[in-house]
């Protein structure tokens, strides 16, 4: 860990107090004990939190942490998968609880303005008596806020179709880590010179806090058709995954889930999926009504020639919510097969989805763990989540999920699809992109943040924290 | 420029362009990147001590069709890419300009489009990994050969319309898509444009997701709305009907129209041909028809051609050096004033020097613009200026 020289403890918290005034400062050892986590393993306590009323206050902290040497943090939720809103070198953590307002819904433009604590599912429940939708729907909808989505660049389910974050922001006001503020873009497709929306989403906090976020809002698809197939066997699934893409069609998601996920849903939720299959598909296709039919009738019978045992369709919205709130509650459904789980998020090319899950099987074995296989694999994106009982095995667990790492990596795939670096998986950059990508990155990160305020320790590698696994790696 | 003491680079691959550039940069020598050179019309073309061509860095890398990806060397021409990917039965949907014989580091470069992005995104949402050579000679790669991926930051999009300025990009990776089954086209005339603009935002707001909604109007004509639909024939049907309907609400009516692919691909190269002044703004979607009407009014106006569902509109004016630069003020203004962005892709040669790509405007975030472009290109040599971030 980085040893920093800047204002911390009490006298921070007295100065940050004077600046912004008691409300929104919080620096007991009780209140700030509930930052120091997020959705992933590792913790930090921050030296205050901050819960800013607008941009005016994320400027007037910036620029106070600028001149005393105080890294930033930004938070929403803390749903977070990857540690990105933990403090790991101190410094003051900035919640947008209280910067959580639709701003505006801009029906003739199909755009809506937004703060960054606005929890993303609301969003899309504001916009939908307008007909309209925001697309990226990460599981944790329900919480996660959008300013969080734009940091991670998040994905969901339906973003097979129709993109992720990245592909939907169309503005962006900053603020930089010395107090300037800049608005990017605004309501249309592009703007002149370089792409620093493009470059800022999925920058995990670490160039900057984004303080309001201008976004596409999409027509709801006039229908949709959303199926179950079951298979005796996980390759069976995952084979189906290609010959469904290979012949021609894009469903707008295709979601699998192994056996053992399944019985975890099946306990949690009663989403009514077949306990008895290795490997389940959830499959939706959506747009005009016309059409639908045949094309998810395409679909079933591409499973069936692959071996599909089971194979239904949701003939109501009932029906339809019940097969999605299987798969989004997942997650949280883990906690019916062991205390803790680790969830990791490589990503592979599609095509190698039974290889490389075969190697998730190996990985298991030899570490006596259990995997479960929930995932977006339409995308090749893996969520295999590893279970544990108790901190002592987080080690070995973390070593699984490493090897699962390498081998996406070695099928050509990348170390994370929407979860994000952060601080979990900055010491592993190097498995994927060289020492010059990785400068060229820090070229990026020295334009936004010369200081690195903006939430340091993500992203990159860092001399100390990862000094034992470059030896590992070595070895 | 001198063309007899530019020296010329042709590297073959990106340890050979580094090595080109890292020269260069040594010696402080200036550098055009050129494909095809389809578009050196765009953006402030200074001379350059040298030209890298990047021609020699040709064909497709790799191509698994049921990964829905594609990665090719940046010089290989869109057309032959094109080509490849269609004995698989698969496109890459991007429509640009030029699309005969640009580069696919030129479309990039370039950021350069046509009537398809609001059904299939435009470069930035396509292109998902890139290896390029900085302006100090670094290799540097970014994203990756899968569909998704957050590992890093995103640089893919710094070089999407960035012009050169910030690298020479050689190798670039890119979702594609299966040939769709069905792609049929209609079209309807509308007295008034701001009619044209209201059939084609009914549509829009349709989960119908036409492949393309282009409106084509002149000064005293009919304004024309041309739809092209793209996929299985039951919703591509649908559209068309949507299409119907939406022209009889304004009181005209739709035909069917097989060659609409060729219309557009023409109107896509307006900006190519070489007389008049072509501006091209991207704008809120409703403010479209107000656009179009300040358009109409201009002395000079000659053509209007709009990606109805982007929002990008391109106009073409044609006169005296005088009625070109009135035009060019109030088109940037207007569009400036509702939002959006604007700039002059192509200009007479006799206003070269005297009307500037961007206008008066500076983009936002100006600064960081130059703090990158000295990050990734500390000496200054590649393309210097061309951009609107330098």
């Amino acid at each position: 860990m980085t040893v920093r020289a800047g204002l911390r403890g009490a006298p921070l918290i007295s100065a940050l107090t004077d600046l912004l005034g008691k409300d929104k400062v919080l620096g007991t050892r009780e209140d700030l004990l509930i930052y120091e986590y997020d959705g992933a393993v590792d913790t930090a306590t921050p030296d205050a939190v901050v819960l800013p009323n607008d941009t005016s206050d994320v400027a007037k902290l910036s620029r106070f942490c600028h001149q005393n040497d105080v890294p930033i943090v930004p938070r929403g939720a803390g749903t977070g998968l990857s540690g990105g809103a933990i403090p790991v070198e101190g410094g003051v953590v900035v919640s947008f609880a209280r910067m959580s307002r639709i701003l505006e819904i801009d029906v003739p433009n199909m755009r809506a303005v937004v703060q960054p604590g606005l929890v993303n599912l609301h969003l899309s429940t504001a916009a939908s008596p307008h007909g309209l939708y925001f697309v990226p729907d990460p599981s944790s909808q329900k919480a996660c806020t959008i300013g969080g989505n734009v940091a991670e660049n998040s994905g969901g389910p339906h973003t097979l179709a129709y993109g992720v974050t990245t592909n939907h922001v169309t503005g962006l006001e900053i603020v930089l880590s010395d107090g300037t503020v800049v608005r990017l873009g605004g309501k249309a497709v592009e703007y002149e010179g370089y792409d620093l929306i493009g470059a800022f989403v999925g920058s995990e906090g670490t160039l900057g806090i984004v303080t309001e976020i201008t976004v596409r809002l999409t027509p709801l698809p006039e229908d949709k058709r959303t199926i179950l197939a079951a298979f005796t066997t996980i390759d069976g699934a995952s084979e189906t995954v290609s010959a469904i893409i290979g012949a021609g069609i894009v469903p707008s998601a295709i979601e699998l889930m192994d056996q053992l996920a399944t019985e975890a849903v099946e306990a949690a939720v009663g989403a009514g999926y077949p306990l008895d299959a290795g490997g389940i598909l959830l499959m939706e296709v959506d747009g005009l009504r016309d059409g639908l039919d045949d094309a998810a009738t395409r679909i079933e019978e591409i499973c069936r020639a692959n071996g599909a045992t089971t194979l239904r369709r949701a003939a109501t919205t009932l029906e339809r919510d019940r097969l999605w709130a299987g798969r989004k509650g997942a997650f949280a459904a883990m906690g019916r097969l062991a205390p803790a789980y680790y969830v990791q998020d490589g990503v592979i090319p599609r095509t190698r989805l039974p290889e490389v899950l075969r190697t998730v099987r190996e990985v298991a074995q030899r570490h006596g763990v259990r995997i479960a296989n929930v995932f977006h694999a339409g995308d090749g994106n893996l969520h295999p989540l590893i279970l544990f009982a108790n901190e002592s095995e987080l080690e070995g667990v973390k070593q699984a999920g490493l090897e699962i790492l390498e081998a996406c990596v070695a099928a050509g795939g990348s170390i994370t699809g929407e979860h994000g670096v952060g601080m979990e998986k900055n010491c592993f950059m190097p498995l994927q992109f060289s020492a010059d990508d990785l400068a060229t990155m820090g070229r990026v990160k020295t334009a936004f943040d010369p200081h690195g305020l903006s939430n340091p320790g993500k992203i990159f590698p860092t001399p100390g924290r990862c000094r034992e696994f470059q030896l590992a790696a070595r070895r | 420029m001198n063309a007899t003491t530019t020296e010329r680079i042709r590297p073959a691959d990106a340890a050979a362009c580094a090595r080109a550039v890292a020269e260069a940069a040594s010696a402080s020598r200036s550098i055009r990147i050129r494909g095809s050179g389809t578009k050196d019309y765009v953006g402030e073309v200074l001379p350059t001590d040298a030209v890298l061509d990047t021609t020699a860095l040709s064909g497709v890398v790799a191509h698994v069709p049921a990964d829905l990806t594609v990665t090719v060397a940046a010089g290989t021409r869109l057309a032959d890419l094109r080509t490849a990917l269609a004995r698989a039965g698969q496109f890459l949907p991007l429509d640009p300009p030029h699309a005969d014989a640009a580069t696919i580091g030129g479309v990039i470069a370039a950021n350069s489009t046509g009537f398809w992005r609001s059904r299939y995104g435009g470069v930035r949402d396509l292109l998902i990994g890139t290896t390029a050579v900085l302006g100090d000679g670094t290799i540097a790669r970014s994203g990756g050969r899968v569909v998704k991926n957050v590992a890093g930051y995103d640089l893919n999009k710094l070089f999407v319309g960035s012009l050169g300025t910030l690298g020479v990009l050689v190798e670039c990776t890119f979702k594609v898509l299966p040939v769709p089954p069905v792609s049929a086209g209609a079209h309807a005339q509308f007295a008034r444009s701001a009619d044209a603009f209201a059939a084609a935002d009914a549509i829009a707001r349709t989960s119908a997701r036409p492949a393309a909604l282009a409106i084509s109007g002149g000064p005293g004509g009919a304004w024309e709305l041309l739809l092209q639909a793209d996929g299985d024939a039951a919703p591509v049907e649908r559209t068309l009907d949507l299409l119907s309907q939406s022209a009889r609400a304004q009181g005209t009516a739709a035909q069917r129209h097989d060659g609409v692919s060729g219309v557009l691909a023409t109107l896509n190269e307006i900006s190519g041909r070489a007389d008049g002044m072509v501006v091209r703004a991207a704008l809120p979607l409703a403010a479209q028809p107000a656009f179009a009407t300040t358009a109409a009014r201009l002395e000079g106006f000659t053509q209007l051609v709009a990606d109805a569902a982007g929002g990008i509109v391109r106009v073409v004016v044609r006169g005296e050096d005088a009625i070109t630069l009135n035009a060019a003020d109030a088109l940037l203004a207007a569009a400036r004033a509702v939002g959006g962005s604007a700039r002059i892709e192509r200009r007479p040669d006799s206003l070269r020097g005297r009307l500037g790509a961007w206008g008066d405007a500076e983009p936002a975030g100006l600064f960081l613009m130059r703090r990158l472009k000295q990050a990734f290109d500390p000496h200054g040599i590649l393309e210097p200026g061309r951009s609107a971030a330098g």
